[in-house]
Formats: structure tokens, C-alpha cells, sequence
């Protein structure tokens, strides 16, 4: 079913996107409103401002990082905090997209041969909703890491009120949570800029072509369209 | 120590009893584990606690608290029984050939002699056997007589079996006999033991008596004399040995000379009754040095009142003040808290003020609260300190020390701030009798004086008052012979110089009477020079030598050791004579060989004594002297016909006992034990205070003085009561639960240490509970450090020769507070 | 208190290239630690507060002779005690507890902080406070429970070896005041002969356990102990039997660091590759608009 939305003369795609999503404005769709972005970004941030701030703990290869921020006790200070509002963030995301991200049997296979296959353009998209078993899972996976992010950063944020094997744990915890999410994110900005053109835009202005639409959410994109049910 | 320190290296066998050395000596210590190190020593602990020292021990044995002396009697009998003694030494160097008189004699406790009424025995009932003809003492070489000293002494430790030692001191028998063996090692010319002790013996109703076994004990290995052997008192001040040595006691003068008794009103009279007379002896006379003290006195003399002292007026001998009674310091607080004087029937007051120069009476007085009461009877106190002391601060005691409403005391308090240990020159004499001279490290803080400045002004003053107001007894004071260069501050070289003793008139050699041995004037070179016609003055002949025309000794630090033996002869001077183990003659055989070629004490080669600066006159051939010069006898005692409890030691109880004498239940406790009178001493009984309760020290204390020290207290915070785990498991109590310590007399706070270390006792087979706590808080120190004064508990009950309390031994209940 | 450069540094913390030139070599050192003629008077623990200038550390009674229940980052020397029931006997053990300057310190292994933690050329473990970010990943590093973290100061602390007086050819403090001669101090080679020399004595005695703890699982310390009961150094104050580096560090430095790294940049090779072969998803329009939509 669509909805036909008062025309005002101005960018009326954004303005919508402000508060609505999943609706057909003109010849955009909105994919993304305001307060999604906002989540999403607000994890991506927080995130990077860990990663900079971490990674020149983690490895002396990256201490010039350490440098542009004041130094490896400034992130010694503010990476914990930044931590905290990644965990926060991250949080509000799994709230905000539980109920979307749930993955059905068929999906499960994202994990494994189905990635491949999509990512050799193998992929029948036909039964695609608004997000594949890719997204879904990386939504998992992250969601994942961020609570192992969450849970080893606070043992290391205070090592003195943690016993030695529970710090022993948080090292290892933080670590493989890391790699799992940073490997996984690499894909994620990958397929999400360069690999798929005008999937960037939906997470910033909110819209998406209706032709995007139909390449790689084609269910998604019959649902708004109202050719489905 | 008859021997040092550093000797305690040449020792096989090392038993460390009735002391703990590893937490009270740490620094003297080192030669203990030095000798365990070098040549596999076996250190032997007794202990009714684990101690720090028992931990390093090679051998450990539990005991009962306060049996030591069954223990030691045990040990001899063993040594007797199982022919482990040293029989050449104890035939020449010992008593044991003596016959004793037919008048000895000892039943159900008692020797003969005892008066019940007094506590007090008649000694001439302990006599030797003297023919009356030849006026020299009977010997029986052989040892066989029924009635010589070795056979008495059979007999008098034959009850002592191990079984008995089992009953008493509830140490296993498989234990006392592995402690037996190695101690009994040494009971020959090839091994040497040593005996470390200290208050662990001393402060009991019995305390001279044990250190009298333990004597004996050496005497009969053969161990008193040689390098590595000897009895070793560790003191538990850095210098109390050297106020010992300076007039520390009531008794004494400086050098151990004897107070005047009031009988003794002219010198004549006092020589006759201090200087004895020479035994006859088995093979050799006694040297007998004691004959030269007419010498030491008038030499003392002069030294106090210097030129107004002359011959005429028997050098001022009527000025020294005369005892008529016991002026120990128990009885001194006894008499204040009371406000009259035993002495001349209660007639006189009591003391009405105090002087107290590092010395806390209110903390280290038994039964806080007669001490506290005494206190409250003063008119003034000058207390002389670093820190506001509790005798400072009496009149501010906590109510539950018995410290009354501050308004009703009417003392005036003085405290004066003087300088500590670092804060001035001076020497310290260590264990070792070492006189080491140390150097001012830092200037007094604020006001504080050095104690010499307090003491001149007060006396100057005094004087002035005297010369003024004249007074009843005023040449006491006026004729002080006070000749120091600032006779405000007198150098503390100068008293030294003065202690040494100089020639106040050329002194002749008396070799060759045309010589000048000493002119006029110069520091003499040690007591052999001293004269008893004023020509002389010493303030103490131990000392003498200590600061001679070559200059200050005591502050000579030349490590060379000749020896092997650790002797150090040229690093700072040891009394008597910069001789470093006492009795050395008894170290070399009767022909003057060593023992032990390894460890040579002293040796005649021929022309004279050489090694340790010899306990002989230096050119006697061997056979002319016995051995122990300062005895009358010449020979080392077996047999004390001198002490006020027996001339054999015998174990009693406790004043306050747990228990019954297994041996004689008629005759508990020391009989020679008087106790005192005043409303404030209670003494508690068996039934209602069933625990036994010891006290001690801990290495990271010192005495009542360092909770004043924050980093002291950091290392041991607070007051604990160290208790048996089976105890606390029957009372409920967890390690680190606050208990409450009760005796007859007072209660103490603390956290439970609940420990393995801490056995159960027993006597006559029945279990009994031991308890113990350190004695280092009290109501003043660093605020959350503070805690009960140990001796809240403890009672006046003193020794019956040295008068020292017995706080080592007590009875007490215990319970979760 | 670190007096870096005045020893060659051989190993320092998070370095990419090594740190040292390893050129200028030096005997290691050691302290000889004996267990068994420890009498536990503690001056080694205020020399060491002293000569270091550390502060009275508040402490309370709770039942044990022992300062303290463990090492503070004021406090960097402490005797514990333990009592055990051997044979029917009781033993009293005390044992320095300290920093014991592991051949391979797996605080200097676990710091991310680049010359926060040193290792000289002989031997020494220092901390540099400068470098030193408060972390806490040494504590995690340490198999001995050593480095302590100060809340007040936000850095990590623990025993230096004292190399403020050993490069300046003085023993450790805690050395100087020990009264009984159970603490030396010389070369590693040395130390481990006199600790020999010891344990050859007590195993005479009847001590046949008696061994001399020197770890391997850490490359050897900088700290030797002789135990009269070898067989069992938990009893000594919960010395580790067979300590090592923290399998959590080792892994996360040799192989979860590499692997990780080699992962993500793996990742991004990876989708640059895809691009090269695969190009843009849906470059095209997908073609004419179908039958099921209005427009």
C-alpha cells in the first residue's frame, strides 16, 4: 500500500525520514529515519573513538594514535568511558532492531556458504526482506561483541577488584571480541559504501532508490510497494 | 653473657631457653644462625610457644610455663645418668669434690634451715665441711663421698626422670630426651654448648634459680669458659647491662661493689663484712680476687668525693647513704602506694617524689593498678622522656585502670623532654659486656636535654640549696666531687675518664719500687693498679681500662681477629680487662692445654697464658689458681651456698599456680617467696582463673615506647592474645575476634591469634590451657594504636634475690569480648 | 624509581623492534632468599620502605604476625607467614615476598606502554612511572601477584631491585639491614651456588625436599629461595609450584595480536580484491520496472 505524502516544495524524502520509515516518498524510499541513524552512528562513533583510543594499547604498531589524542594514559583514561558509550549505544541498537533482526531458519546459512554465495552475486534475491541474513547476522555478531566488549572492559577498567582469573578471562574476552568485531565491521563498510552503491545514503539522509529497493531488498521493496499481501 | 655475642659462632649445640632470641636479639642472632651455617650447630628450642626463634630451630620442644627448672634437672640427671658430662672438667674446674656439712639437708620441699614465719632460710645451715684445724674445706677427688657436692646433687636430681619432666612440664618424654641428647653432646672436650637466655627465666618467683640450673648445667658439660660454651644473659636494652654495671640496683654500687648495710658505720666494719676470705681448695687455692676490694672501694670513694675524701675520714665512707631494708623497687612503690615504709616499723612515710629517667614504671610496674595508686600518693613526679609516657600521664589513666577523678590527685607532674639514644654521644654496653662508644647522629628537637644536663642542673641546684640553707645531712651533697670542665653538661668522655679511674699520686711498680708505675694524674691502664690508700680514684673497676692514657678503648673499631674465634680485641673494650669470654681458664685442662685445639680460650706456653686475655694471673702457671678467680673456692659452683632459695635449685610452681607440686604439694610455690600485703594484692586461685598466661615482647617493638612510632605500628598494630586452637575452638573464639583477658587483678583487650603454636600444656597428665600476649600498648601512643598495659594482669610477686616479678607466670580466664 | 640508562636496557615494554642494543653485557643478579634462617623480624621490610621513601601504610591486627595481607603499592617487601603441621611438628615458614625479577617478566610481557617496564642487562625488572599508564595488565601479567596498582598516584608499583643503589655498586636495602645473613645479594651465578650450598645442608639435616626455587616457567628469578620444603612452595605464602607467564597474556600477545591483525587486514585486502573482481552490486538499473509495479 502507499502513501501519498503532501508535497511542500522542499527536501520532503528528509523530512520524512525524520520520524517515518518503510514509506515510498516520491521516488525514494525511506529506509532508515532519524532516530535509526542516529543509534547507528552513535554506535559507529563511539566505536571508532574506542578504536583509536584502544588500538594503540593493544599494539605499540598503532602508538601513533595514542599520540593524537594526548598520549597512551589519555586512552588509558578516556577509552573505558568511550567503552561505556559503545556498550551504551550498542544497547539502544539491539532495542531499536530486535524485532527486525529475528533470522529465520533459511537465514541461518548467512552465516556460512549463503555469504559466499552472495557475495559472489549468487544470490536469489527474491525472498530478500528489508535486511538479508547478512545483516541480520552481523547485527548478531556485533550485538555479541559489544556485550564481550562490555563485559571484559569493565574487569579491565578496574583490574584491581577483579581476581587474577577473571582479568586473565577479560584479556582474552576483549581481544577475541575485538578481532570478531572489527573483521566483520571491514565487511560491513565495504558492502555498505564501495560495494553497493547508494547504501551509504540510506543511513545518512535515510532514503534509497526504489531501484535499490528492488536489487537487494526486492520482498522489502513489493511490501512498500504494496505488491505483496 | 660470660661470653659475647659473636662467640656464640664457636657453639655445637645451641639451647636458647627461658629467651627468644630471633625476635628480641635479631642483630645478636645472626651468630646463632652463623654457627648453624658453618658448622651445622644444632639450635635447640624450649618454649611453651612457637616462637620466631623455635621456628628456625632444629629442634623444638613444648613446655609448660614456668618449669624450667624441672626441665634443666632433668637434663642433668640424664647428663649424670648416662655419663655425658665432662668429667675432667667438672673434677678440677667444679665444686663437686666438696663435702658438704652434715647440716644440709633437704625434705618435702624444703632445705634445712627455713624459717616459715620469715621465708627466709638460715644459709649457714648450707655450709661446706671445713676442718677446724687446718681451716681448708674438705674434697673428696673421686666424687664418692656420700656427701660431696656431685653425689648431693645425684641425689637431689635423681626425682627429676623423664617421666617427672613428662608430669611437670608436660613436654613428651621422646622430646625432653632428643633435647637431653643434644644438649648432653656437648658434655666433652671435643664439643662446646652454648645457653642463650633472657626475662623468659628471669622474671619468675624462681628466676634466679633457673639461671642457676642452667649454670650448673654448663658446669657440668664442661661448657662454662671455652669459646662457644658459656650461660648468656641477652639484655633487653641496648644498655641495660651497662646500668647494670652502674649501680643499676639498690644493692650495688658501681662495679658490683655492695651498698653499705646500716650495720656497717665505718669502712673497717664494711671491708671486713664485702671482702672474703680465701677457701682452702681441693688441689689449688683460690686466686680469690674479691681480697683486692678495699681497693675498689677506696678507690670508689675517692672518685665520688675526690679531695674531701682522705684517709682520716675513711675517704668519706660515712657520707654514703646505708640500707636498712629492701629499697628494690617493688617495695619502693609498695611503700608509696601505702604511704609508710616497711622499714623501721611502718613508722616512717613513703616516698613523696619520683624521678623516673627512661624508665616507665607505670607501664612496667605488675599490677597497673597499685602502680597507678602509688602514683596518686606523690607529691610530684619528674618524668624525664621523649614522648608522654603512661607515667606521665597516670593521672589521666582510663577509669578501668583503677585511675581515679584527675581533680582529686593532688601530684604535681613535671615532664621533661630530653634527647633519645641518637641524640648525644655516649656509650652503650652490649650482652657481650662490649663498652662501645656512639656518636650523636642528630641535634634534640625543641627543648629537649641530654640527660647528663638535667641531671648536673638538679644536683647543682640541690648543692646550692645545701651550701645555703645547710640542712640535716648537708656534706652528703657538698662533698660530691663534681670537676668537670661544664659543670652544667658534663662531657659524657669525662665521666668515662672518671669510670676508668686515674693515679691521683705516682704509684710505684710494685715490681721494682723505684719505678713509677703511674705518674700523678695519668688514666690508669686497668683495676690491677688501683690502691686502697687514696692514691687511686675509679668510679667503677669493672671499667677500668676503658679509657686509658692511650685514649678513649670504647670507641676502637679494629676488626682484626687474630683468634679465628670472633674475639675482636682491639674493636671497642670488653669488662673486665678486654677479656671476652669470662672463666677462659676453665677452657684449658689442668696442664693449661685447651680442651679443644679448634677453640682455644686462653693456653700456658710455658711462660704464660696466652689467646683471650686471660682469667688468671697472666704468669701463674697452671695448678696454682683454680679456675674461677672471683669465688672464694676457685672453682665453679654446683652447690650455691648463697642464694636466698636454696643452694640447690628445685622446682616450685608459680606464686599464682595452676597446679599442685607434683613433687611436694605441701610446698607449691617458692617458700623463700614473700608476698605483698596491700589491699591491691590479690592473688587469683586455680578454680577461678584456670588458664596460665605469659607475656613477652615482639621484634617489632620496643618495649612501651615505639606505639608511639606510626611505622612501628604499621608492622604490628595493635594488642593480640595469642591462644591454643584447641582452646579457641572450645571458647568459639575465630583467629581475629576481639577476647578479653582476666586476672585477679585487671583486664585486657585484644584480637585473637589463634595458632598451632600454642599447645596445650599438661601437668601431672591433665591438660591445662596456655595463653600469652605482648606487653607494648598501653593508654598513650599513636591514636588507634593504644591498647591495655600488659601488666593490668600481672601480680607483685617477686624473686627472692633479685626482687624481680614474676611476669612471666600468671593465672587468667578468657573469653570473646 | 627508575634510573633507566644508567644499565644497558635488554627488554622493554610494547616495543616493535626490541629495545636494547644488547652490546654492553652484564652478569645477572640476584637475591638468595633463605626460607630456613628467616626469623621474620621484618627489617627488611622497613629498610625497604625507608631507603625507598614509601609511606606508612595503615594497617590493623587481624590475627597473624604478618604486616599486612598482601602487598601494597606502598609496601613492596612483606614476610609472610604460615604455620603448618609436618609430621606432627609445627612449622613456622616466613618468606619475603617481593618482586622476583623474572628472566622472562611477564609484567614487562603484558604492559602496553612502551618503556614503562624494563629489563636490564641484568636482570632487573624497573617500572618507570612516566611511562606507565595505570593499566593494571602487569598485575595480570605477574604469575607472583606482585605489581601493585596506586589509586592515588594512577601507577603501578612494586620492588625495583633497589637499582638506584645497585648501579651505584650498593646492595638491595632490604640486603643491608637483614640481621641474620638469610638475604644476599651477588651475581645470579652465585647465588644459585650459595642457595645450593644451603639446600646441600638442610637435605644433610633431615630436610630432603629441601630445593632451591628458582623457576623455570619464567625463565629463572632474579629472586632464588631456598626451601627447606622444597616439595611443597605453596606452603611458603602461596608460592606458585610452577609459575608461568599467564597463558591469557602469552596467547593474546603471540597469537590473538598477530592473528587479529592478520584478520582485519585480511578483511580489508579481501574487499578490495571482491571490488577489483565483482565491481559495484546493482551499478545498473535493474531494467525495466515489472509488471507488479505502478511507478
Amino acid at each position: 500500500m502507499s502513501k501519498v505524502v503532501r508535497q511542500i516544495g522542499f527536501d520532503e524524502g528528509a523530512y520524512v525520514a525524520r520520524e517515518k520509515e518503510d514509506v515510498l516518498v516520491g521516488n525514494e524510499i525511506i529506509r532508515h529515519r532519524l532516530s535509526s541513524r542516529v543509534i547507528h552512528w552513535a554506535v559507529a562513533d563511539t566505536f571508532f573513538a574506542c578504536l583509536f583510543t584502544g588500538l594503540p594499547v593493544w599494539t605499540p604498531v598503532f602508538g601513533w594514535m595514542g599520540t593524537l589524542v594526548g598520549g597512551l594514559s589519555v586512552c588509558r583514561l578516556v577509552h573505558p568511558w568511550f567503552g561505556f558509550a559503545f556498550a551504551l549505544s550498542s544497547l539502544a541498537m539491539a532495542v531499536h532492531w530486535w524485532s527486525e533482526m529475528e533470522l529465520t531458519k533459511e537465514e541461518r546459512g548467512w552465516v556460512g556458504p549463503k555469504l559466499l554465495e552472495y557475495l559472489r552475486d549468487a544470490t536469489n534475491h527474491d525472498k530478500i526482506g528489508k535486511y538479508n541474513g547478512g545483516q541480520k547476522v552481523y547485527f548478531h555478531t556485533s550485538g555479541l561483541a559489544a556485550l564481550g566488549l562490555l563485559v571484559s572492559g569493565v574487569v579491565m577498567w578496574y583490574p584491581t577488584s577483579f581476581p587474577a582469573w577473571a582479568r586473565e578471562i577479560a584479556v582474552l574476552l576483549h581481544n577475541i571480541s575485538f578481532i570478531l568485531f572489527a573483521v566483520s565491521l571491514v565487511f560491513h563498510i565495504y558492502l555498505a559504501t564501495v560495494a553497493e552503491p547508494g547504501t551509504f545514503n540510506s543511513m545518512m539522509r535515510g532514503t534509497v532508490s526504489k531501484a535499490w529497493a528492488r536489487i537487494h531488498h526486492p520482498k522489502w521493496y513489493r511490501e512498500i510497494m504494496g505488491l505483496e499481501k | 653473657m660470660t661470653n659475647g655475642w659473636v662467640d656464640i659462632k664457636n657453639a655445637d649445640v645451641i639451647l636458647c631457653m627461658g629467651g627468644n632470641p630471633a625476635e628480641n636479639h635479631p642483630c645478636g642472632f645472626k651468630w646463632a644462625i652463623e654457627a648453624k651455617k658453618t658448622r651445622n650447630a644444632k639450635i635447640v628450642v624450649v618454649d611453651p610457644r612457637l616462637t620466631r626463634t623455635g621456628a628456625v630451630a632444629d629442634l623444638y620442644s613444648p613446655i609448660r610455663v614456668g618449669t624450667d627448672i624441672a626441665y634443666l634437672l632433668g637434663i642433668i640427671r640424664y647428663a649424670i645418668d648416662q655419663k655425658r658430662f665432662h668429667e675432667d672438667y667438672v673434677k678440677i674446674h667444679t665444686n663437686a669434690p666438696y663435702i658438704v656439712g652434715e647440716k644440709f639437708g633437704f625434705q618435702d620441699g624444703l632445705f634445712t634451715g627455713f624459717d616459715e614465719a620469715k621465708h627466709t632460710y638460715d644459709k649457714t645451715a648450707w655450709g661446706y665441711e671445713a676442718n677446724p684445724k687446718t681451716k681448708t674445706y674438705s674434697v673428696d677427688p673421686t666424687l664418692e663421698d656420700p656427701r660431696c657436692v656431685f653425689q648431693l646433687l645425684k641425689k637431689h636430681v635423681d626425682r627429676y626422670t623423664p617421666e617427672m619432666v613428662e608430669r611437670i612440664c608436660g613436654t613428651p618424654k621422646d622430646t625432653f630426651l632428643k633435647v637431653a641428647e643434644a644438649v648432653t653432646s656437648t658434655g666433652n672436650a671435643q664439643r662446646v654448648g652454648t645457653i642463650m637466655y633472657a626475662l623468659g627465666w628471669t622474671q619468675h618467683s624462681v628466676g634466679v634459680q633457673m639461671i642457676r640450673t642452667a649454670a650448673m648445667l654448663q658446669l657440668l658439660l664442661g661448657n662454662v669458659g671455652r669459646p662457644g660454651g658459656g650461660v648468656n644473659a641477652l639484655r633487653g636494652h641496648s644498655n641495660i647491662q651497662g646500668a647494670t654495671d652502674t649501680a643499676g640496683v639498690f644493692d650495688v654500687l658501681p662495679g658490683y661493689l655492695k651498698t653499705p648495710p646500716a650495720g656497717a658505720q665505718t669502712l673497717k666494719e664494711y671491708l671486713e663484712g664485702a671482702t672474703p676470705a680465701t677457701l682452702g681448695k681441693q688441689a689449688w687455692p683460690s686466686m680469690n680476687y674479691w681480697q683486692n676490694y678495699p681497693k675498689f672501694m677506696a678507690s670508689l670513694l675517692k672518685g665520688l668525693y675526690g679531695k674531701a675524701a682522705t684517709k682520716e675520714n675513711e675517704f668519706g665512707y660515712s657520707w654514703l647513704p646505708k640500707i636498712d631494708g629492701n629499697y628494690s623497687w617493688m617495695y619502693i612503690f609498695d611503700d608509696m602506694y601505702r604511704g609508710s615504709s616497711m622499714r623501721a616499723g611502718g613508722k616512717e612515710p613513703g616516698p613523696e617524689g619520683l624521678m623516673t629517667f627512661g624508665m616507665n614504671p607505670v607501664g612496667i610496674g605488675p599490677n597497673v593498678k597499685k602502680m597507678i595508686g602509688a602514683h596518686s600518693k606523690l607529691k610530684w613526679l619528674v618524668v624525664v622522656e621523649n614522648h608522654e609516657i603512661e607515667t606521665a600521664a597516670f593521672w589521666k589513666a582510663p577509669q578501668e585502670y583503677g585511675g581515679a577523678d584527675p581533680s582529686k590527685i593532688q601530684t604535681e607532674v613535671f615532664l621533661l623532654p630530653a634527647s633519645n639514644f641518637a641524640e648525644k654521644d655516649g656509650s652503650f654496653t652490649n650482652s657481650a659486656r662490649w663498652i662501645q662508644w656512639k656518636w650523636k647522629a642528630l641535634d634534640p628537637p625543641g627543648q629537649a636535654k641530654v640527660d647528663q644536663e638535667i641531671l648536673a642542673r638538679i644536683f647543682l641546684a640541690v648543692r646550692d640549696l645545701y651550701r645555703k640553707e645547710g640542712g640535716a645531712f648537708p656534706e652528703a651533697i657538698a662533698n660530691v666531687s663534681w670537676a668537670y670542665t661544664n659543670p652544667a653538661v658534663p662531657d659524657l668522655s669525662e665521666i668515662l675518664k672518671e669510670l676508668n679511674g686515674k693515679a691521683l699520686a705516682d704509684i710505684p711498680d710494685p715490681k721494682d719500687k723505684t719505678k713509677v708505675l703511674k705518674a700523678a694524674g695519668q688514666q690508669l691502664d686497668g683495676f690491677a693498679q688501683l690502691q686502697d690508700d687514696g692514691t687511686t680514684m675509679c668510679g667503677n673497676w669493672l671499667m677500668s681500662g676503658a679509657f686509658t692514657e692511650a685514649g678513649n678503648m670504647t670507641q676502637r673499631r679494629n676488626n682484626a681477629d687474630p683468634t679465628g674465634l670472633g674475639m675482636f680485641h682491639q674493636w671497642s673494650f670488653s669488662w673486665p680487662a678486654n677479656r671476652r669470654v669470662m672463666y677462659n681458664r676453665a677452657s684449658a685442662d689442668k696442664d693449661g692445654n685447651p680442651w679443644d685445639a679448634t677453640r682455644v680460650g686462653i693456653k700456658w706456653n710455658g711462660e704464660k697464658w696466652v689467646g683471650d686475655v686471660p682469667d688468671m694471673k697472666p704468669d701463674a702457671p697452671p695448678g696454682t689458681f683454680g679456675a674461677f678467680i672471683m669465688l672464694p673456692e676457685g672453682v665453679g659452683r654446683l652447690f650455691a651456698p648463697v642464694l636466698n632459695d636454696g643452694p640447690f635449685p628445685e622446682h616450685y610452681e608459680a606464686l599464682e599456680p595452676a597446679c599442685d607440686n607434683v613433687l611436694h604439694p605441701k610446698v607449691t610455690s617458692n617458700p623463700a617467696v614473700a608476698k605483698f600485703k596491700s589491699d591491691l594484692d590479690v592473688y587469683g586461685a586455680r578454680d577461678k582463673f584456670p588458664i596460665i598466661c605469659t607475656t613477652y615482647r615482639v621484634t617489632e617493638m620496643y618495649h612501651y615506647w615505639t606505639q608511639h612510632l606510626p611505622r612501628l605500628n604499621m608492622l604490628q598494630p595493635g594488642q593480640f592474645v595469642e591462644i591454643p586452637e584447641e582452646l579457641a575452638k572450645e571458647k568459639g573464639i575465630v583467629n581475629g575476634a576481639k577476647v578479653k583477658v582476666t586476672s585477679a587483678r585487671g583486664s585486657l583487650e585484644g584480637v585473637a591469634m589463634v595458632t598451632k603454636r600454642l599447645k596445650p600444656a599438661h601437668a601431672d597428665g591433665k591438660a591445662i590451657w596456655q595463653i600469652g600476649f605482648p606487653l607494648h600498648w598501653g593508654f598513650t601512643g599513636e591514636k588507634g594504636h593504644q591498647g591495655t598495659l600488659a601488666n593490668m594482669l600481672t601480680p607483685t610477686a617477686v624473686d627472692p634475690n633479685t626482687w624481680t616479678p614474676e611476669y612471666k607466670s600468671f593465672l587468667v580466664t578468657l573469653e570473646k569480648a | 624509581m627508575s634510573v633507566q640508562n644508567s644499565f644497558e636496557v635488554v627488554r622493554s615494554s610494547a616495543q616493535v623492534w626490541g629495545s636494547g642494543s644488547s652490546l654492553r653485557s652484564l652478569p645477572a643478579v640476584s637475591k638468595l632468599v633463605d626460607t630456613s634462617t628467616c626469623i621474620g623480624c621484618k627489617a627488611c621490610e622497613v629498610a625497604c620502605q625507608e631507603w625507598n621513601d614509601l609511606q606508612v601504610v595503615s594497617t590493623e591486627q587481624r590475627g597473624t604476625y604478618q604486616t599486612m595481607p598482601t602487598l601494597d603499592p606502598s609496601f613492596w617487601n612483606l614476610i609472610r607467614f604460615d604455620e603448618h603441621e609436618v609430621d606432627g611438628g609445627i612449622k613456622w615458614l616466613m618468606r619475603k615476598d617481593q618482586c622476583m625479577h623474572c628472566a622472562d617478566p611477564g609484567c614487562l610481557e603484558a604492559c602496553p606502554a612502551p618503556g614503562a617496564l624494563v629489563q636490564y642487562a641484568n636482570g632487573i625488572v624497573d617500572v618507570n612511572p612516566a611511562q606507565c599508564i595505570g593499566c593494571g595488565y602487569c598485575a595480570t601479567g605477574c604469575p607472583f601477584d606482585v605489581p601493585r596498582f596506586s589509586a592515588k598516584t594512577g601507577k603501578m608499583s612494586k620492588c625495583t631491585l633497589c637499582v638506584d643503589r645497585v648501579a651505584v655498586g650498593l646492595e638491595p636495602a632490604c640486603i643491608k639491614s637483614c640481621p641474620t645473613g638469610c638475604l644476599h645479594f651477588g651475581t645470579k651465578e652465585e647465588m644459585v651456588a650459595l642457595g645450593n650450598q644451603r639446600v646441600s645442608q638442610l637435605k644433610a639435616q633431615g630436610y630432603a625436599q629441601a630445593a632451591l626455587y628458582d623457576p623455570q616457567g619464567v625463565g629463572g628469578t632474579g629472586v632464588v629461595t631456598v626451601l627447606a620444603f622444597g616439595d611443597h612452595p605453596e606452603w611458603y605464602g602461596a608460592l606458585p609450584r610452577a609459575p608461568r607467564v599467564p597463558m591469557a597474556v602469552t596467547l593474546w600477545k603471540k597469537w590473538l595480536r598477530p592473528i587479529g591483525f592478520l584478520a582485519i587486514f585480511g578483511a580489508i585486502v579481501g574487499a578490495f580484491g571482491h571490488h577489483l573482481y565483482h565491481g559495484n552490486k546493482g551499478h545498473l538499473d535493474p531494467g525495466p520496472v515489472g509488471p507488479d509495479e505502478k511507478g
